[in-house]
């Protein structure tokens, strides 16, 4: 049985316990979505809580290795793609030698690889790029010692789709969209390739459902879950999230009938869970 | 590096240049040298933590420049010829000269390094001695100074006791029926020994960029070894160390990142130091190759009566 289904049945089964109302699917959805990047995103705050605590001798190992297990739910979500070019002027056919369009789905970056394509034959040198900022890549690109290579090649964040090394600069505004810029550019006779390994977001969860009919065949307006429909999408976390799904969901949920008891339980819950699994007790709350 | 079958040793695959890799395995790569380091010095549990991998690509850089000017025993070697100018440009990839050496008659004579000036900048002057200036406020240089001019002309004299000195070609004095000789060997007592030089003298211009010569060293070959920084041409791939430096680059990246580090305890400087140092003095000692074969010959001399 799918999570996302059980975890909903858990919320109903809190709210309608005590009349508080009812959970509409389109509802439930939003929140669980909301609930599962809260989740998402407090695996890394955590995970470096971990590590924090490791290097203070305050973490074990084998079973009581944390941040290892961490670790393995984060990269359950590793992707890897090979990024296209950036079109680098709306309309206009030619592309980018050296920006490419990021996934809408990445949430940070694992490796970014940097590799040419040659006419005389495919030289793809498998090298990784180092991030850098803006003001770094310049002083970098100035420095004998330093300035990125094929061998260590480098990139930069370019939202405003023209990286500054291409174009005349017209002060036009490229593709808004996120983009990267590799350094340094390819030889003349070849094309730059460039694959990303990076961690996702998880996808969306979607609790699809079917109505019930009565027994001549008229629609109740009774929802029960059917997974077999188009767009389901489970959630993406592990079993052990279940709780911390549920209280979440049931804090957006409290807050949407506005019955503070509701808030009140699932954040009381919520506390307790996170003082359990605190690696350092001294730090009353996990702060981000 | 990926470890690579014999056959690709011995022949590149059968590609050119088929020397590629010959002795490739006494070295490793820069490529390796600053991945090894990410992977096992840098880390959430290691001293080293969040630095990005330009400052240790720059240190690793900075630790082979370092090894290249005195603990590598690769020297560089380059032979040209001097012309009538009597100069030998430096190589591009000079930092500093081993020795000096003209090729003649089928072998190596190492030649010293003149103790005087060799070559001068000047300024033209009127007859009071005047310095002449151009309608811009520069002053007027010749194309030569004097010095330059006369070395090249071969009509400057030289202190050693070569074709350049003063004394040169005469056999000796006949003064009042009586013949004195200056070359008779064993009897030239009082001689400066440091300027008994025969064979033409140089001296390194570091800044010209050149190495200047007497005027005995027109025509001839001159043989340079040197040192350079191993880093030339900006090419990553070249760059490599010896296995046996290999710890120590390691050591000098770790210091150095360490030791610039706000909030790094002293007493953690003061260790990755002395392991470095140590590790240098290691290295030094095993690339020496002090071996009872090499020694061998050279003991052979002790016992030889000195007359």
């Amino acid at each position: 049985m799918s999570m996302i289904n059980k975890v909903r049945e858990t919320v109903l089964s809190i709210l309608n316990k005590n009349n508080y109302g009812y959970l509409s699917p389109i509802d439930y959805n939003l929140f669980a979505k909301q609930a599962q990047l809260d989740l998402f995103e407090d695996y890394f705050y955590v995970y470096n809580k971990q590590i924090n605590a490791e290097n203070m001798r305050l973490s074990g190992t084998g079973h009581a290795d944390i941040a290892r297990q961490l670790n393995e739910v984060i990269d359950t979500f590793t992707q890897y793609k090979v990024l296209t070019p950036a079109v680098l002027n709306p309309g206009a056919p030619a592309v980018s030698k050296q920006t490419f369009d990021l996934p809408d789905d990445w949430y940070t970056f694992v490796e970014v690889i940097w590799g040419t394509s040659c006419e005389e034959g495919t030289s793809f040198s498998n090298k990784e790029c180092e991030r850098v900022s803006e003001y770094e890549i310049r002083r970098l690109n100035r420095s004998n010692l330093t300035a990125p290579s094929p061998q260590f090649p480098a990139y930069i964040f370019s939202q405003q789709g023209y990286p500054s090394t291409e174009g005349s600069g017209t002060g036009n505004y490229g593709n808004l969209s996120n983009q990267i810029t590799l350094y340094p550019p390819p030889e003349t006779s070849c094309t730059l390739v460039c694959a990303l390994t990076y961690v996702r977001y998880p996808k969306d969860p979607v609790w699809t459902y079917s109505e019930l009919l009565d027994p001549a065949g008229r629609p109740t307006g009774e929802a029960f879950f059917n997974s077999s429909i188009s767009g389901y999408q489970d959630f993406e976390l592990p079993t052990s999230d279940f709780g911390d799904l549920v209280n979440k969901i049931l804090q957006y949920a409290g807050m949407s009938i506005r019955e503070g008891s509701v808030v009140a339980f699932a954040q009381q819950e919520q506390l307790e869970q996170d003082r359990e699994e605190d690696p350092m007790p001294a730090t009353k709350k996990r702060t981000k | 590096m990926a470890y690579i079958s014999q056959y690709e040793y011995y022949e590149n695959n059968g590609n050119s240049p088929e020397n590629k890799n010959w002795g490739s395995y006494q070295y490793v790569s820069l490529e390796d040298i600053v991945n090894n380091f990410l992977l096992m010095y840098q880390g959430n549990h290691s001293l080293v933590n969040n630095e990005p991998r330009y400052k240790i690509l720059f240190h690793a850089k900075r630790g082979i420049q370092e090894l290249n000017y005195d603990a590598f025993k690769e020297t560089k070697v380059l032979q040209l010829d001097v012309c009538d100018n009597l100069r030998f440009v430096l190589p591009p990839d000079y930092v500093n000269w081993i020795r000096v050496s003209m090729w003649k008659n089928q072998m190596l004579f190492p030649l010293t390094e003149n103790i005087q000036a060799m070559s001068s900048d000047a300024y033209l002057q009127d007859n009071d001695c005047r310095i002449l200036f151009d309608i811009n406020g520069n002053v007027l240089r010749p194309q030569n100074s004097e010095l330059d001019q006369a070395r090249i002309d071969k009509t400057k004299k030289s202190i050693y006791l070569n074709e350049g000195s003063p004394y040169n070609g005469y056999e000796g004095w006949c003064l009042d029926g009586e013949w004195y000789f200056d070359w008779t060997i064993g009897a030239r007592y009082g001689l400066n020994t440091e300027t008994a030089y025969d064979n033409p003298t140089f001296k390194v211009d570091q800044k010209a960029g050149v190495i200047n010569f007497s005027s005995g060293m027109a025509g001839e070959s001159c043989v340079l070894e040197y040192v350079s920084d191993g880093l030339y041409n900006g090419d990553n791939t070249t760059v490599t160390v010896n296995k046996l430096f290999e710890d120590y680059i390691y050591a000098y990246i770790e210091y150095a990142i360490l030791r610039s580090k706000h909030g790094v305890q002293e007493y953690i400087v003061r260790r990755a130091q002395k392991q470095k140092s140590a590790l240098l003095r290691n290295a030094k000692i095993r690339m020496s190759n002090i071996h009872p074969g090499r020694l061998l010959m050279n003991l052979r001399g002790q016992d030889k009566w000195i007359k």
